[in-house]
């Protein structure tokens, strides 16, 4: 674990993960998953079987076009649905098999937000996050309001704490959305598009962020885009989905070939390979 | 930050509860029967001695057979209308969700009637009947709301609407078509009137069951309390978050329903309390519903108390039916909150 | 909450009021106010609804919840044991300026106890609501209702009240006044044919009586009959059914508005009324609203209708159109 360097309140920690031994890991072996329009047709689509694994300060980026299944893949991954073949295991327990909120301690996912119903503080927000540990009905303790309040430093979301959360722009909101996951304190921490909806230095620092959490706080990171860029720059591996299925598992320069790249996503691509190991890839030719 | 802590939620329901002390007082001190304040004091001393003897039998009466009976239904009823008020606006993710929008009071009033013509005579026999309703339409909207097995707001509210439309449609024709027996009673009833008479001559042994009946569907939908905070910022990450998303709704369904049974059995539909009380407790209070239900409680009692006490008193000696006196009160302070527009 | 620091203190003062005012309760503190005490002799009695009611056997106060039994009293000489009535008891003008318990649907429980009566007198079947009769069934005070639906039972009712207030004579003596008067307009128009009228209860919707209401019993004793047979007590028609049918005569109750033109110029000013044939012939009458009540009054009532129904029966001409109350 990094000594607390450069953060400037004395009472700083960094959040661990809630399990520190063993390391935190991810393991998903041959899984796969099929839905149909009902319960007897044919299946309309078809994941699988993927297999890969994600250790503790990892970023795996779960890369592919549109409809090509990277958000239900998400799903099995966060336990949300069992798969039809296969297992997806975090820290050797089934996903879909834990209990609500032993899963909700290891696992937190963050996606697009629904409309808030009334009005709420973000650090009433943040709290939430908090809700897997102690009973039921509960009341946050000083640990939980400690916890949530360095989730809220981590994303540098200090200064919006007492906020309304309907006020924030979308950028801010995304922060504190993240800082509740955070306060869950998981291992594994599945973001579903976060870049959606940001310009392209939104994109980057969250990027940014996301490699320092993982890093300080030994979270496995899986994150789901289409950003083939920005996937390369800052993931340790990459998982390529077409139509469903796995094509390609492995490091960014291992996976982006230019043939592979252009059959999956449908434009002419060209492939350069960057000082720092990192590829890139550019539209080619005139379009 | 400040979490709220069990000291904070007793200290504002310990503030409500003395608000509602002082109403309880005015209450008990109107009314038509001549008795001053020193008397009806006298009277409770010696109730709560246990001496009946040592007090003059018509005092006992009013006191203990007229007007605390009606301030304990007006507290049991105001109570039970605003929690559940405030489960439906959580569970139907709407804030202009009322007790009766899924069409449990239609269910009640449909009971009420029937009994009236069936059995016009039986004591007890509406508020049986009522409650019966109640309940079988409970049960049909619960079964119509689903949608892939679990409960669906959306769907629930529209199936609640129906429900209520269509039972609506049912009390009209039987209304007309029936040879009227005594249903002008109906009209009070449907309004809301605390005056309908007990079923028992015990009136210290029903209230206390009423009372245990509200205890528990409320203590129920109070330990989901966490629950729903998570749920009102979406079900999607509710469930995230480890919260069992699918049976809180059914408890919240079946305890807020149970709520509102309990109220229209006793009293009729008295409106507005169950949609507006939430509502200024969460502009007073905050959303948090670990706070909310229990403020809702006592907020919603006070409301009713005091709206039946004005209604006792504002054309004396006729009574106006306390449902009268909310809708009343109620459309102006909703108007009020409709422009404040809480978001 | 800011306020919360007040809150102690607060809960506090209020005990303190409430300790005091207890304390200053000594024994025997209930001043010189008791309530009369019980009278000594009671009898049980039924009431015309089946419900078995104790009574003092010599009843000295009674309240009335509605306008009939008030009339009904009055009618007796028994206002002076009259000591309280509703809102509405406006027959005799007297009766206004008895004590008022409220009104007839919703009358309150306080102010009649705190007249200490000896029984209440109430109207099942479209008078006081069960409600209420309940109501004061918990209180411990006699409930006394009577249900008349036909005019023989109204006389019924009226000795039965008299009976239960000691005037059993004076019941009986009226009832057979009134059942004279009955028989005298009886033998005047038995031997013709009914007048066929339209009892008109509301003009929009259109709502008439029913066949066993006791304004349809009423019409039959006035030598009239209903156009309209129905086993509800309100029931609404299409006012086609009344241009089929044309009756003879169209009632009115009086409401006591006080509009300028009489009923009959209202209705020929209306496009569809003023087809109908009674309009035209100007055979509308009113009557007092005391056909609604189970009263003496309703005796009145029955012969005012049978002189405008029937006016050669009475050697009247046939020009007397509307007859208006009283």
């Amino acid at each position: 674990m990094n000594p607390a360097a450069g953060s400037s309140a004395p009472m700083q920690q960094r959040i661990h993960a809630a399990n520190p031994e063993p390391p935190a890991r991810l393991k998903v072996e041959q899984v796969s998953y099929a839905y149909a329009a009902t319960d007897r047709s044919a299946p309309e689509f078809t994941l699988g079987p993927v297999s890969f694994q994600a250790q503790p300060r990892e970023i795996v980026a779960i890369l592919g076009p549109n409809a090509s299944g990277k958000s239900t893949l998400l799903r099995l991954l966060a336990g949300l649905v069992k798969p039809l073949s296969g297992r997806v295991e975090i820290d050797g327990a089934e996903a879909s098999g834990l209990h609500l909120r032993t899963r909700a301690q290891r696992i937190a996912l963050v996606q697009q937000e629904s409309e808030l119903l009334f009005r709420l503080r973000v650090w009433e927000y943040v709290l939430q996050g908090r809700y897997p540990y102690g009973r039921r009905l509960r009341f946050e303790s000083p640990e939980d309001c400690l916890l949530a309040a360095n989730a809220l430093s981590q994303v540098a979301a200090d200064p919006l704490r007492d906020r309304w959360m309907h006020q924030l722009s979308g950028g801010e909101k995304q922060r504190v959305i993240l800082a509740r996951a955070l306060a869950q304190q998981p291992a594994l921490l599945l973001l579903d598009e976060p870049t959606q909806h940001l310009d392209i230095g939104g994109k980057v620092e969250l990027l940014r962020r996301l490699r320092r959490l993982a890093d300080d706080n030994g979270h496995s990171v899986i994150v789901v885009t289409h950003e083939l860029n920005l996937a390369a720059e800052f993931s340790d591996r990459i998982l390529l989905l077409h139509g469903g299925k796995c094509l390609r598992v492995g490091s960014p320069a291992e996976v982006y070939e230019p043939e592979i790249l252009e059959t999956v996503f449908g434009a002419p691509l060209e492939v350069e390979m960057r000082p720092n190991g990192r590829p890139r890839a550019i539209l080619r030719g005139n379009y | 930050m400040r979490p709220l802590t069990p000291r904070r939620i007793l200290a504002t329901c310990g503030l409500l509860a003395a608000v509602l002390f002082v109403v309880v007082v005015i209450s008990l001190r109107t009314g038509a029967y001549p008795i001053s304040v020193r008397e009806i004091v006298l009277t409770l001393f010696q109730g709560a001695r246990g001496r009946k003897d040592e007090v003059p039998p018509e005092f006992w009466l009013v006191v203990f057979g007229l007007r605390l009976p009606r301030i304990a239904l007006g507290i049991l009823v105001g109570a039970a209308l605003s929690v559940a008020g405030a489960g439906f606006q959580a569970l139907l993710r709407n804030p202009l969700a009322d007790p009766y929008v899924l069409g449990v009071s239609s269910g009640a009033a449909l009971g009420a009637i029937v009994s009236l013509v069936a059995a016009p005579h039986v004591v007890g026999a509406i508020q049986l009947a009522a409650f019966a309703g109640a309940a079988a339409t409970i049960m049909a909207v619960y079964f119509l709301g689903r949608r892939g097995g679990q409960l669906d707001s959306a769907t629930l509210l529209l199936a609640g609407i129906v429900a209520a439309s269509f039972l609506s449609a049912i009390i009209i024709f039987l209304i007309t078509t029936l040879n009227t027996q005594d249903l002008r009673g109906m009209a009070y009833w449907l309004m809301g009137d605390l005056s309908s008479p007990a079923p028992t001559t015990n009136i210290s042994q029903w209230l206390l069951f009423l009372f245990s009946v509200l205890a528990v569907a409320a203590g129920v939908m109070y330990a989901t309390s966490s629950d729903l905070n998570l749920i009102l910022t979406g079900e999607e990450e509710a469930r995230h978050l480890g919260v069992n998303v699918r049976r809180v709704k059914v408890v919240v369904y079946v305890a807020a329903s149970a709520l509102t049974g309990l109220a229209v059995s006793v009293s009729g539909a008295i409106g507005y309390v169950g949609l507006l009380v939430p509502h200024v407790m969460r502009m007073m209070f905050g959303t948090d519903y670990r706070l909310l239900i229990p403020a809702s409680a006592v907020g919603g009692a006070i409301a009713i108390v005091a709206a039946d006490t004005l209604a006792r008193t504002v054309v004396a000696p006729t009574e106006l039916p306390v449902g009268a006196m909310t809708a009343l009160a109620g459309a102006p302070v909703f108007i009020y909150l409709m422009r404040r527009s809480v978001r | 909450m800011y306020l919360r620091p007040y809150a102690g203190s607060a809960a506090r003062a209020v005990m303190a009021l409430a300790l005091g005012a207890g304390a200053a309760a000594g024994p025997g503190a209930f001043a010189a106010r008791q309530a009369p005490p019980l009278a000594a002799a009671t009898r049980s009695v039924t009431d015309e609804i089946g419900r078995r009611v104790t009574v003092p056997s010599d009843v000295k106060r009674i309240v009335s919840l509605a306008p009939n039994l008030t009339e009904i009293l009055y009618a007796l000489g028994l206002d002076s044991k009259l000591v309280g009535d509703t809102d509405y008891c406006d027959v005799p003008a007297a009766a206004k300026t008895k004590p008022h318990v409220g009104s007839v649907l919703a009358p309150n429980l306080e102010a009649i106890v705190a007249l200490h009566p000896d029984v209440i007198l109430a109207v099942a079947n479209s008078g006081n609501r069960k409600e209420t009769v309940e109501a004061l069934d918990h209180t411990g005070l006699a409930v006394y209702a009577i249900d008349p639906r036909t005019v023989r039972d109204v006389l019924a009712s009226i000795e039965h009240i008299a009976a239960l207030a000691g005037a059993q004579q004076q019941g009986e003596e009226l009832a057979a006044r009134l059942q004279a008067r009955l028989d005298a307009v009886q033998a005047r128009v038995k031997e013709l044919p009914p007048a066929h009228a339209l009892f008109v209860v509301w003009d929009e919707p259109l709502i008439t009586i029913g066949h066993n209401t006791l304004i349809a019993d009423a019409l039959r004793w006035a030598g009239a009959e209903s156009v309209i047979v129905s086993q509800q007590s309100w029931p609404q028609i299409s006012f086609e059914e009344v241009l089929r049918l044309q009756p003879d005569y169209l009632i009115f109750a009086n409401d006591h508005s006080d509009s300028g033109s009489t009923p009959l110029a209202d209705l020929r000013a209306r496009p569809a009324w003023k087809e109908l044939r009674a309009v035209e012939l100007g055979r509308v009458v009113t009557v007092s609203e005391e056909i609604t009540r189970p009263s003496p009054g309703l005796i009145d009532v029955i012969e005012e209708l049978a002189r405008a129904v029937h006016p050669e029966a009475f050697g009247e001409a046939e020009e007397k159109r509307a007859s208006c109350a009283r």
